[in-house]
């Protein structure tokens, strides 16, 4: 009888511990996939935004044409009507578009003469090495409070950096002669009211000879 | 004679007390509720100001408000939080000592209905805190990167103190200087070692170093704590003519430092900035508004011998 509550009370914890279990047993091998699954991939992602998103969404950026004189007219206005602000600081971002004819190029930059018949530069493409969050912010297709962890977010535009400069910058360079008249999209970052915006310094996203 | 002048004196008593108390409470209105500020340290003046600043600025929207200090213990910040929550605190100004060990902390106060408000360091959730406002330490150390190229040159050998490692800006730090230094292959980096943020550590690594790579250009620090670490033990080794020293947050000290040529940079934070709009969203959450951003970026600027007048006193003059 005795035997019998003994086996009765194991079965009850046996079950009770089979429907709730401790722990899991889960192979080495599992466990690493998964992990590396929920690991945010800042190249997969940069590669489908370039892909899918960011070519879309050039038709928005602001005409070159029309924000250069709406800047030169009223720069306050101008902030007001076509940028872009992150945050709490006194940074902007302008998203445009455009095309002018190179009036120079160097492995840094080629400057652009967007009115015509123009010979001062009024935008310069930057085409050295890409620092920063310029094309990641300005665009406006990207923000913080989508990443929980500010690493994985900083990642996309060292990996979007990475895409201008290995995707758009070689072909730039080999197009770019004086006089040669160049398409363009891109971001331009501004740092405070007291920035030059003359010219206009983007990073490109498209840059190709028309 | 005597009772008169004594109705006299006991009348002027009672009139100074009625007046007394009521201009007291006049002066001081009744509180509208507590607010906590949980700071990761009160050991680095820059936390001190972030505190300080946070806590007057609730005062001065009407609250009652105190400073814990966590001591970088996520032990001590989850006491913290069972203490105010249980205290009846209205809102939450709170430096999280981890980013993924103080999740559970707000976490815990989002559940009693108490608004957690994350300032400079961020906790890696985005459905915890109402709102974290963030230095953009990734851009800040970005341009100090490009700042390090042109002063130092593109090529030598140069150390880096990181901060705490359990910390996202200690990475988004370092990563942002790396993302710009790392495409110069003549720039080596000799040695990379934690000062957890701390100005006593930041000297001890800073000597250790020296004595195994005495060749070193600069030395690029997580903060300015460490910075100011790194250039006593400098000083101490003689070589602080040698070694170029770059920090960031934009502590006084630092910035007099750079105005004095002996520090070459920093990244200026807005600690008072950050301390002061985390207090007002706590009180427009308290009067009812809900709908924050979850993560509000604090650009950082680079301060050099260029530019060092225009800072000064945890912020822009």
């Amino acid at each position: 009888m005795r035997a019998v509550r003994w086996l009765i009370a194991f079965l009850v914890v046996a079950g009770v511990f089979w429907r709730f279990p401790l722990f899991h047993i889960v192979p080495l091998k599992q466990a690493t996939a998964e992990k590396v699954a929920a690991t945010f991939n800042a190249v997969q992602f940069a590669d489908a935004f370039w892909t899918d998103q960011l070519p879309p969404s050039l038709d928005k950026a602001v005409k070159v044409e029309v924000l250069l004189p709406a800047i030169q007219a009223d720069r306050a206005a101008a902030r007001k009507k076509y940028a872009r602000s992150i945050g709490l600081g006194e940074s902007y971002f302008y998203f445009v578009s455009g095309s002018g004819r190179v009036l120079s190029a160097s492995d840094d930059e080629v400057s652009l003469a967007v009115t015509e018949g123009g010979t001062n530069a009024e935008v310069v493409l930057e085409a050295g090495l890409i620092f920063g969050n310029t094309l990641r912010d300005g665009t406006g297709l990207l923000s913080a409070s989508d990443y929980p962890n500010s690493q994985d977010f900083n990642d996309i535009s060292a990996e979007l950096n990475h895409i201008v400069e290995t995707r758009v910058l070689p072909k730039l360079h080999e197009q770019a002669k004086v006089g040669a008249k160049i398409s363009f999209a891109g971001c331009a970052e501004v740092a405070d009211e007291a920035s030059d915006l003359s010219p206009l310094k983007v990073v490109p996203i498209r840059a190709e000879v028309q | 004679m005597k009772t008169h002048w004594l109705k006299l004196v006991l009348a002027t008593v009672v009139a100074t007390a009625a007046m007394l108390f009521t201009q007291t409470s006049f002066a001081q209105p009744a509180s509208k509720g507590k607010i906590a500020v949980v700071v990761s340290t009160l050991n680095n003046p820059w936390f001190v100001v972030l505190g300080e600043t946070a806590k007057a600025r609730a005062i001065e929207l009407g609250y009652e408000a105190t400073i814990f200090d966590s001591q970088n213990d996520t032990a001590k910040e989850a006491s913290h939080f069972e203490n105010l929550i249980a205290g009846g605190y209205k809102a939450v100004l709170f430096n999280p000592t981890d980013a993924n060990g103080s999740i559970a902390n707000v976490m815990k106060a989002k559940a009693a209905g108490v608004p957690v408000f994350c300032i400079d360091r961020e906790i890696n959730s985005t459905n915890a805190a109402t709102a974290q406002m963030l230095s953009d330490s990734y851009s800040g150390c970005v341009k100090l990167g490009q700042y390090f190229v042109k002063t130092v040159g593109k090529e030598g050998e140069y150390a880096e103190l990181l901060g705490i490692v359990g910390d996202n800006n200690t990475w988004n730090r370092s990563k942002g200087f790396h993302s710009v230094v790392d495409r110069y292959p003549g720039l080596k980096m000799v040695a990379q070692q934690s000062g957890e943020f701390d100005r006593a550590k930041g000297l001890e690594v800073m000597e250790s170093i020296l004595q195994a790579h005495p060749n070193i250009k600069a030395v690029f620090c997580g903060n300015d704590a460490m910075a100011l670490g790194a250039y006593q033990a400098l000083v101490t080794a003689g070589k602080a003519d040698a070694v170029k020293v770059f920090g960031f947050d934009g502590a006084d000290d630092a910035v007099k430092l750079i105005a004095e040529g002996k520090m070459t940079a920093t990244g200026m934070q807005f600690p008072k900035l950050m301390a002061r709009q985390s207090a007002e969203y706590a009180d427009e959450y308290i009067k009812g508004k809900r709908d924050f951003p979850q993560k509000i970026p604090v650009p950082v600027e680079l301060v050099t011998k260029d530019n060092v007048g225009k800072y000064g006193d945890y912020g822009k003059k």
